[in-house]
């Protein structure tokens, strides 16, 4: 069958997120139809991304499991998958699922019916969304424009119409180049906003890289028309010469950075909204360990850390397939921290996410996955995946003898090299 | 939006007794403040209210954007980096500036805080941040002094006991140092971010404990503009200040000695999160040099309801915008 919506993703398994989006939890098993004929296995002729150390990695169940006595002694009874609890802290915001919603950014593919969708599932499942450092930039902030559906403000308040009480939050992103907008001191100073700021679930995003251009600031696609009107708050490089029917390359800055700098802008942040948690967006950089030592030790609540398979996509090919560090490594650098560690890049299904959580991360960010799901189904597209995920979330965790995802550990995953699973 | 004017309506503000009390206090002190400052050589500006960038160290505050032919300018959240560069032209300069700041709408029950204010702004080239001090002082006792004089019958009808000024007008201001009064705070049991200003409860605090104004000095870097300069013996820590009324009534006044360095300044704007290209005339103007300085603003509108004894700084303002509140 052809899959229905509009959006491409060759580079991603995007029929197995789009069946996952249309029926949820069943396709964390093979296709019952195979059941009873069709041997399963891997599938050794069609390796995953090789680069990343995540896929070389296995989650390795122990015959002897403590944590599962203990669980057994609270419930009185032998304790199934289901009872694993996934509920945790994703930076500074108490969240359902060890999941947030990443940003889209402003590309093409991530339009403002997709983010509009992405953002009403993300309230109701209780995860933490991400709105993207150009939305404002690109579609106004929406007080007083024509369109304010189109806006910030529709998307935030598309999340918090569908809302789980007392569960996710809205983390506002802003880079170097949007700074000039005053991105977070019109969130925080909007009577618009003020549910979450009284509820403790508004957060601002300090974006200093991301993973699919690390080095590069935000490029997207530009008809000459839209250019022309931001031509002010952005370079806009045209690289596609005559034969580009118009379009332009428009361009942030990658900003500059120091450790003083980096430590001083969250300084800053504390400093002046002081109500709202701090996250720091980290490319999968060479220094990235002390970089996000020198976020969490300014007060960061979060670091987040976007792997080279991350981003919604459109980078320069070179970018795309030799620069950065794959997320597995990432993490490998970063190893014993202090505080609330998240990640994204490549994520859409429980094994990667609970290698990721025993590696040391908190929680994992949907970027491409959600935007392939609403693509999907507007309706329940997001819903069903993240179904599916918790389900895999919950099985994988119990398998391995334990009934939090946060109790996850370099001891459950194994690799060739002999380095864990011990 | 809230109700449309916290006094009930303008015309109940403006003919108010107490408004008009409170204004002739207020011009009273503008009278005194100018006198003060010319005697000694100062020449009053006025400086522009929009332009192309404004001072970003504003605590949250999100500035106004207009559309300027097409451009995208600010109504001033402070004059600072025009009090610097005006002084190629004097040596000594003030204004009173008008500024607008979108404050976040928690400021609105601090009591002290309006949308949009008056600073009396003061910058002298050459200063140290220890002569502002004793400028803005001197300025605070004497701009006191003359209300006492001239206007006693005004602040009895307030009832503003001149009591209230007595340790103001007859003992130097007492100076502590930002991580000081961290330790005093935690002390009290308040949870103060020792990398951050001093919040608003810590403020009050500290203010309901003192019976004459005090200098705060020593801010951390990080919090706040990038035009405070930081000091070269002890990195990390800036030469400013604030002064404190007492009484709870809360900050009267920020200041500093000034950075006017252009590899500094660009590294500072940088710490801020910003791009520096966005302050091209004013870097442009550093670049070429301008003079060391140091300066203050004194908030008129919260130095009025000091002396005047009021509940709510918007008391203060003939036609009041309290955060939040969409009044005329």
């Amino acid at each position: 069958m052809r899959d229905l919506g509009a959006l491409r993703a060759e580079a991603f398994p995007e029929p197995a997120v789009r069946a996952r989006a249309r029926s949820g939890a069943a396709n964390a098993f093979p296709d019952l139809d195979g059941y009873g004929h069709v041997l399963f296995g891997a599938d050794t002729a069609h390796p995953a991304v090789p680069a990343d150390p995540l896929d070389g990695l296995r989650l390795v169940p122990p015959v002897f499991v403590p944590h599962r006595l203990a669980k057994l002694v609270e419930l009185a009874r032998e304790p199934m998958y289901r009872d694993v609890v996934l509920e945790t802290m994703v930076g500074g915001l108490r969240s359902t699922l060890p999941l947030y919603l990443s940003a889209f950014g402003s590309t093409q593919a991530a339009s403002v019916d997709h983010g509009l969708a992405a953002s009403r599932q993300a309230g109701r499942l209780g995860i933490p969304m991400v709105v993207g450092e150009n939305v404002m930039p690109v579609n106004g902030y929406g007080r007083i424009e024509d369109d304010p559906e189109r806006s910030m403000l529709g998307r935030i308040n598309a999340y918090l119409a569908q809302a789980l009480d007392g569960y996710g939050g809205v983390v506002v992103q802003q880079s170097t180049e949007d700074a000039d907008a005053e991105v977070w001191n019109l969130v925080y100073s909007d009577p618009n906003v003020q549910a979450l700021l009284d509820s403790g679930r508004l957060a601002f995003e300090l974006k200093v890289g991301q993973g699919a251009k690390p080095g590069l600031g935000g490029m997207t696609v530009l008809d000459a028309d839209t250019a022309a009107g931001l031509a002010d708050a952005f370079a806009m490089d045209p690289v596609f010469g005559a034969g580009g029917h118009g379009v332009v390359l428009r361009c942030s800055t990658p900003g500059t950075f120091t450790e003083e700098i980096l430590r001083q802008q969250i300084r800053l942040m504390r400093n002046n909204f002081p109500r709202a948690k701090v996250w720091v967006k980290l490319p999968p950089a060479r220094d990235v360990r002390a970089a996000a030592l020198v976020a969490w030790g300014a007060g960061a609540d979060a670091v987040t850390v976007d792997g080279a398979e991350g981003g919604t996509g459109w980078a320069p090919l070179a970018f795309l397939q030799h620069v950065g560090l794959p997320l597995g490594e990432c993490l490998r650098r970063i190893g014993q921290h202090p505080s609330c560690l998240l990640v994204s890049g490549r994520m859409w299904e429980g094994t990667r996410v609970a290698k990721c959580l025993a590696l040391g991360a908190n929680a994992a960010g949907l970027g491409r996955a959600a935007l392939l799901a609403v693509d999907t189904d507007p309706e329940n597209g997001l819903m069903n995946l993240v179904d599916c995920l918790a389900l895999e979330l919950q099985m994988l965790t119990s398998a391995l003898g334990k009934y939090h995802v946060g109790a996850l550990a370099p001891e459950d995953v194994w690799s060739a090299e002999g380095t864990s699973a011990g | 939006m809230a109700q449309a004017h916290p006094a009930g309506s303008p015309r109940a503000h403006l003919s108010s007794p107490v408004t008009r009390s409170v204004l002739t206090i207020q011009h009273r002190m503008l009278t005194a403040a100018r006198e003060f400052l010319c005697r000694r050589g100062f020449t009053e500006l006025l400086l522009p209210i929009i332009g192309p960038v404004t001072d970003p160290g504003a605590r949250g505050a999100k500035p106004v954007d207009l559309d300027y032919y097409g451009h995208r300018y600010k109504l001033m959240t402070s004059a600072i980096m025009y009090k610097q560069t005006s002084l190629t032209t004097f040596d000594a300069i003030f204004c009173v500036a008008p500024n607008v700041r979108l404050e976040p709408l928690e400021t609105s029950l601090t009591s002290r805080h309006l949308a949009e204010f008056h600073q009396l702004d003061v910058e002298l080239a050459g200063a140290s941040r220890d002569e502002a001090m004793q400028l803005a002082e001197q300025l605070v006792g004497y701009v006191v002094q003359q209300v006492l004089t001239h206007l006693p019958g005004e602040l009895a009808g307030l009832g503003r006991d001149a009591g209230a000024f007595a340790d103001l007008l007859s003992e130097s201001f007492e100076r502590r140092t930002h991580s000081d009064a961290v330790a005093d705070l935690c002390g009290m049991g308040h949870g103060q971010n020792p990398d951050a200003e001093i919040d608003w409860a810590g403020e009050a605090m500290l203010s309901q404990k003192a019976s004459r104004p005090f200098f705060i000095t020593d801010y951390p870097k990080g919090s706040r503009g990038f035009y405070d300069k930081e000091d070269p013996e002890r990195p990390g820590v800036l030469r400013n200040f604030d002064l404190i009324a007492p009484d709870g009534y809360g900050e009267l006044c920020s200041g500093s000695e000034r950075e006017n360095d252009y590899p500094t300044l660009v590294a500072r704007i940088r710490e801020t999160g910003e791009n520096p290209a966005k302050y091209g005339w004013y870097l442009q103007m550093v670049r070429e040099g301008i003079p060391g300085s140091a300066g203050f603003g004194v908030g008129l509108e919260r130095f009025t309801r000091y002396i005047a004894g009021l509940d709510s700084v918007w008391q203060a303002v003939a036609y009041p915008k309290v955060p939040g509140i969409a009044s005329p």
